[in-house]
């Protein structure tokens, strides 16, 4: 039974459309990314999926019951920057929380502190606290009545690298006590590290749901990049340009070409049968960075 | 523990740790019943040895401001008189920290995931704003006899009174402040900024009310000639001494108006006695079962126009 369930989940404000038709599941103890840029409709998303806003079409399920309903009180979120009373302390802010949904014992609430590493700070106003401490602190209430799923939308926004590769470690203890996780940013060094599987949206639809590396090899599907090298380089150019191909010169003997993946198995053939004598054919491989940015504006330049 | 007494133990939670909490509470128990003991000393030092208590007056006058009935009694009289009245300052307080700030603190995200349940959030938001206005409301009675048996240690007062009426009225305006707090909460909700709700629970029911005042009155009022002056002179005065009976203003501070009605009765006895009806005088011609029909369904109103919108609201 998955943990998460959207279906043709769809959020609109009028004529603009936050999110369009977004349909995944999510199991049990996954800890999945959920991947796009500013505005694409992560917040949205996981907004509906929190009972906070109701979709304009579609549903979604959390632990098996939809939501909005009392299945939330198993989800622990921590949606976009945390928000607190800033009058009280660290700790009288996840007093109130857990007051509000009840049965939470008081040593929860010091051992969340100690796991996120605020025990000492806790009895601060949050006024005081910076921006490091707010998101630790939220994260500390997202786990105050050990919830079985947690949405975390950019968890580590505006966290220096300590701060990230701190949160990065409690969401890995998190997961592996079988708590789902659904963590969202818009950068994906950031959750590389801490994901196997990626959704990915964009303008409100999703538009990649599966593990890490095959967002690589999916991508590699609509088209493959050789790095050529020939004993005569102009030769191996016009051979490639007489087979249909663009190719740029790649130094004096080399060329780069890109085609489709039905025709790169017989390049090397074809070249041969051209008469060009073939030093080394590389096929470039994208690194992730690459292949999101492909993935989310098409042509792979940064924004 | 139910998802409605989580909120309302939360809620309280929150209460006593917001410092004006304690501005509202020392303004009402310590305040008012200062200035009555301050009034009955003056009074005392600088008329009790004059003619003018020669017949008992001054006794009767400094009994009526500073005995332990008579501060009690101010203690929820005068907060009805005040402009805008007492009970709307407290209420729209209590309103801004259990709603508005939710919104500017942003914190609805938080507690509407920390407790799912709209309607045990919303039930358990107005049950605490009642319940710390009962808690300011017995304070007030509390701090009145307390103040007021300090008083007869120097003054010449006694614990004299009718407590049963005036216990009764307290309970009554408790009551009847549920009107006022489910109006606040509608305004702080629906208003995009915690300044703009509070304004609007201060001034919008008077505003409208004189409003409506001038629109009734201007309606079917035909042009005066030497025939109809009369008529449309006691038309006039129909319509201005009925209208208050339905108004929100009029009606949720009754209880809290009820106990100077003896006294209006008192002051305007003579009158009466030539003719002249001044019943009406300090708003106590309402009666209280009238005012408590007209309260409860003000109060239903805007319960139900604020459950419809709490519960459908998308969160920010």
């Amino acid at each position: 039974m998955p943990a998460i369930v959207a279906r043709n989940l769809s959020k609109r404000y009028g004529r603009a459309v936050a999110v369009d038709g977004a349909s995944f599941e999510i199991g049990r103890g996954e800890l999945v990314g959920f991947l796009g840029p500013n505005g694409a409709g992560k917040t949205t998303t996981l907004r509906m999926l929190a009972g906070l806003i109701r979709p304009t079409a579609g549903e979604g399920r959390v632990l098996d019951q939809r939501v909005p309903g009392p299945a939330l009180r198993r989800v622990g979120t921590m949606i976009e920057e945390p928000s607190f009373y800033p009058y009280m302390t660290g700790r009288d802010n996840l007093r109130y929380a857990a007051r509000l949904h009840g049965g939470v014992p008081d040593r929860r609430i010091d051992e969340v502190l100690d796991f996120v590493k605020l025990d000492r700070a806790s009895d601060k106003r949050v006024r005081a606290y910076s921006q490091g401490m707010r998101q630790r602190l939220g994260l500390a209430r997202s786990l105050l009545w050990s919830p079985d799923v947690l949405l975390l939308d950019e968890p580590t926004n505006g966290l220096d690298p300590v701060g990230i590769a701190e949160i990065r470690e409690n969401l890995r203890a998190v997961a592996a006590e079988g708590v789902t996780v659904l963590v969202s940013s818009h950068i994906l060094a950031e959750i590389e590290k801490l994901v196997d599987r990626i959704l990915a949206i964009d303008h409100g639809k999703l538009v990649y749901d599966g593990p890490l590396d095959a967002l690589v090899h999916r991508l590699d599907a609509d088209a493959i990049t050789y790095h050529l090298r020939a004993d005569d380089g102009p030769a191996l150019l016009a051979a490639l340009r007489a087979l249909g191909l663009e190719a740029v010169a790649e130094g004096e003997l080399g060329a780069r070409v890109t085609l489709p993946p039905a025709d790169a198995d017989a390049l090397v053939v074809r070249l041969v049968g051209a008469g060009v004598t073939v030093l080394e054919a590389r096929r470039q491989v994208d690194d992730l960075e690459g292949a999101y940015l492909r993935l989310v504006r098409g042509d792979g330049r940064p924004s | 523990m139910s998802a409605f007494w989580n909120v309302v133990h939360a809620e309280l939670f929150k209460l006593v740790r917001k410092r004006r909490t304690y501005v509202l509470a020392g303004l009402w128990w310590l305040l008012l019943p200062t200035l009555a003991l301050i009034v009955g000393r003056v009074l005392v030092s600088n008329l009790a040895a004059s003619f003018a208590n020669e017949a008992g007056g001054v006794d009767l006058l400094v009994q009526t401001i500073a005995s332990p009935f008579g501060i009690a009694r101010i203690s929820i009289v005068g907060p009805a008189y005040v402009s805008p009245p007492f009970y709307v300052i407290v209420v729209a307080a209590l309103a801004a920290v259990l709603v508005g700030e939710e919104r500017s603190h942003r914190m609805w995200k938080t507690i509407l995931v920390s407790q799912p349940s709209r309607p045990a959030v919303l039930a358990g938001k107005l049950v605490t704003a009642m319940l710390a206005v009962g808690v300011l409301l017995g304070g007030a009675l509390l701090s009145g006899v307390a103040f007021g048996a300090a008083g007869t240690l120097f003054l010449p007062t006694t614990f004299a009174g009718e407590w049963g009426g005036l216990v009764r009225a307290y309970l009554l305006q408790w009551a009847f402040t549920g009107a006022i707090v489910a109006f606040a909460f509608l305004m702080v909700h629906l208003a995009r900024n915690v300044a703009v709700g509070v304004i609007l629970v201060f001034f919008l029911p008077g505003l409208l009310e004189g409003l409506y005042t001038v629109y009734a009155a201007v309606v079917g009022f035909q042009p005066i000639n030497r025939f109809n002056v009369f008529l449309q002179g006691i038309r006039m005065r129909q319509v201005l001494e009925d209208l208050p009976t339905y108004f929100f203003t009029a009606n949720v501070y009754a209880p809290a108006r009820s106990p100077v009605r003896e006294l209006a009765a008192s002051l305007t006895s003579e009158a009466a006695a030539d003719g002249l009806d001044l019943s009406g005088l300090l708003g106590s011609s309402i009666t209280l079962e009238r005012a408590a029909v007209v309260a409860g369904a003000y109060a239903l109103l805007f319960l139900a126009l604020l459950t419809w919108r709490f519960l459908r609201a998308d969160v920010d």
